[in-house]
């Protein structure tokens, strides 16, 4: 089977995936986190990074947002290189287990973000809405339950315009029925233009949100594809996203 | 919910930034604990101040003479403004580093380096918090100016106003070495003891190498604390103000150079050279500087006004070489009544010192130890005087300029008071401190303005 990019003249593919991580290699001291990692990012998709803990997810996130300086390799905005002080006019990074600004109430902490944004009262109350702020936004930030420090992180990740969203382990801390509407809501977001990259290591999570999937073990990529792709190169044709992961890396 | 392609180049307003700044420097107990320790602290000073003030002010009362010497910024200013120096050198960091370090220590930093404004842009804005801090903390030191000033106390402005300035920029001094210090820490302990090596650093280095020569000496004048003297002088001397901005602008830059978590080590490395570099070249600069304006109510850092006038036009150049060691007490006199005062009015005024390295015990034998050479168009004289009673008319003759006459009713009057110091103490050491703790108290329970579709018959929804 042919790929866009075989298939698809050069604008045409810069619009379908915009972003293009090319041979990222990192290394912290003696141990190598990433192994020439390379792969696209389309326009509107939900991304999955897959992988266990330890596989490089974190770190493949960090150096693509230009939080972490890499060994070598490179990102692409539409075939031109995206230097690592310009990802963040691109890329908004999502980290896992943060806590913004914990001393501050709910709605001081999105009120900053939405005016640093420059977006308006009404896309701030429709942010807060989608994502079910309404009921803790008196409370601090510190008091809040995981899933709701969580809830908070999603919304100061739609208040950027930013076209590509990375984020790190997005449904930690969410039970089922919270899982459920936040999947919904980026399925939303995503079909009106915005990309989601998202880390999971919950394999059930992202085969129920995700258009296309990366394996990633021991810092290298072991495959690329949506479900059926990865099924027909294991040639597993009704096997889950586990079956197919334990058989690829 | 808006999606744009790209996230748009635009002006993005700052306010917001220095806003949350301020919040999260009022949301931390650093701020308020500080507060609270100044409030005695400086009130205390300021008590002790008052009295030794006015023991000193009774005796003038028997001989009117002595009331010359009494001035508020040597008996008052200082030793309040004292105490919270010691304040901000021991406290004020703590504070400081929490603009950061709590980002650090939370991960928040990795949402912050991608917000829309640049990194020099995000650390401005701390130093400017850091700054609002620095007035906060200052409340009490005010309330010291006010209560002296109910007590019938003299305040000159331009000599207070010089002293609160070369405080504040010691503050944003410790302010902008603190960030430096988060901005390499992973966490504010660490963070902390950085700082704390560089204001305590100050005072080992006060204390082990003050009055030594040659390199020694030099080490000893980069100690924080010396900057603080020539503002207690009455002094505001261009080559300090630009060598502490330098300083607060150097330091800023290097935690502006070492916040981004995505820069490389070696890119790090090599911006931070070239900027200690720039610094150093700035640092060399100021102390080229010799313009300075003596604030001081008494002029006590100038001759009087004929002489200044006379010396001012001396054209040629005078060259002044001291035979006596650095650590000589003469030489400490001479230095004050003459050689500083010389530097400042002489266009083109030279001193030499020529038993650098040389110790009092190793010279005192020569013969020539003791005296002071004037050299002016071709001419020199000698003296062993300290005194610019002596000095002036050498210099004068020297240049074939005659004695001005002393003018009239330049003296300073001094300003003695007798107040009752104990009356104060009650504001600083129970009022104040209740004002803050309850100013802290609603801070932390100050409900948020919630936004009215989201409040549902008097209730959040």
């Amino acid at each position: 089977m042919m790929s866009d990019a075989q298939t698809l003249p050069l604008a045409e593919q810069a619009a379908a995936a915009p972003l293009k991580v090319v041979g990222i290699t990192k290394w912290y001291s003696e141990q190598r986190a990433l192994a020439d990692v390379s792969f696209d990012i389309r326009r509107g998709e939900i991304l999955g990074l897959i992988g266990p803990n330890g596989s490089g997810k974190t770190t493949l996130l960090e150096t693509v947002a230009g939080l972490l300086p890499v060994d070598a390799g490179s990102v692409l905005w539409q075939r031109s290189l995206l230097p690592q002080h310009r990802r963040r006019e691109v890329v908004f990074y999502l980290p896992d287990g943060v806590r913004p600004w914990d001393g501050r109430h709910v709605i001081g902490v999105l009120e900053f973000f939405a005016s640093a944004f420059g977006r308006r009262a009404a896309e701030l109350d429709e942010v807060t809405r989608s994502v079910g702020l309404e009921e803790v936004l008196g409370k601090h930030v510190f008091a809040l339950s995981k899933g709701y420090a969580r809830r908070l992180m999603l919304a100061l990740a739609l208040l950027t315009p930013h076209p590509v969203l990375l984020m790190d382990e997005p449904f930690d801390g969410f039970d089922i029925r919270q899982t459920r509407e936040i999947m919904t809501l980026m399925r939303r977001i995503a079909a009106q233009g915005r990309t989601f990259t998202l880390a999971i290591h919950q394999l059930i999570d992202a085969e129920r949100v995700c258009d296309r999937f990366i394996l990633l073990a021991d810092g290298r990529v072991c495959g690329i594809g949506s479900l059926d792709d990865l099924r027909t190169r294991t040639g597993q044709t009704t096997a889950s996203l586990e079956d197919v992961f334990l058989a690829l890396t | 919910m808006r999606s744009p392609d790209v996230a748009p180049a635009r002006r993005v307003s700052l306010l917001p930034l220095l806003a949350k700044e301020v919040v999260e420097l009022l949301s931390g107990r650093a701020l308020w604990t500080m507060l609270l320790i100044l409030c005695p602290l400086v009130g205390f000073s300021f008590f002790q101040a008052v009295a030794l003030y006015g023991e000193a002010s009774a005796a003038a009362r028997d001989q009117p003479q002595l009331a010359s010497s009494l001035s508020p910024l040597d008996g008052i200013l200082v030793p309040t403004f004292g105490a919270f120096y010691v304040a901000v050198t021991l406290l004020f960091p703590f504070v400081a580093i929490r603009a950061l370090g709590r980002e650090k220590e939370t991960g928040t930093l990795k949402l912050l380096v991608q917000l829309p404004y640049r990194i020099p842009t995000l650390i401005a804005s701390k130093l400017t918090a850091i700054i609002v801090a620095w007035l906060i903390a200052a409340i009490s030191v005010a309330a010291a100016l006010v209560f002296w000033r109910l007590f019938g106390g003299h305040l000159n402005l331009l000599e207070t106003s010089n002293l609160l300035f070369g405080h504040l920029l010691y503050g944003l001094l410790i302010g902008a070495i603190a960030l430096f210090a988060a901005a390499i820490s992973d966490n504010s302990a660490t963070a902390a003891i950085v700082t704390l090596v560089f204001t305590i650093g100050s005072w080992v280095l006060d204390f082990l190498l003050a009055g030594q020569s040659g390199a020694l000496g030099w080490i000893s004048r980069l100690s924080l604390t010396q900057a603080l003297r020539t503002f207690e002088q009455g002094l505001l001397s261009a080559a300090l103000v630009l060598g502490m901005c330098s300083a607060i602008t150097g330091f800023a830059t290097l935690a502006a150079i070492w916040l981004h978590p995505g820069t490389s080590l070696h890119k790090k490395l090599a911006r931070t050279i070239l900027c200690v570099g720039l610094a150093g070249v700035l640092l060399a600069v100021a102390t080229q500087l010799r313009a300075s304006s003596d604030v001081s109510e008494d002029k006590r850092n100038s001759f009087p006004t004929a002489d200044q006038r006379a010396l001012a036009g001396l054209n040629k150049s005078l060259i002044v070489t001291v035979h006596l060691a650095p650590e000589d007490p003469r030489y400490v006199d001479l230095q004050r009544n003459v050689l500083s005062k010389l530097e400042r009015v002489v266009p083109n005024a030279t001193i030499r010192l020529v038993t650098i390295g040389q110790s009092v015990i190793g010279s005192a034998g020569e013969v020539s130890y003791g005296e002071i050479e004037y050299s002016y168009g071709g001419h020199s004289a000698r003296s062993r005087s300290t005194s610019h009673r002596e000095a002036l008319p050498l210099i004068y003759g020297l240049a074939g300029v005659p004695v001005p006459t002393p003018q009239a009713g330049e003296d300073y009057p001094g300003y003695p008071l007798v107040a009752d110091g104990w009356i104060a103490l009650p504001w600083f050491f129970v009022a104040l401190p209740l004002l803050i703790a309850v100013a802290w108290w609603r801070w932390n329970c100050h409900a948020p303005r919630i936004p009215a579709q989201f409040v549902k018959n008097g209730d959040q929804l």
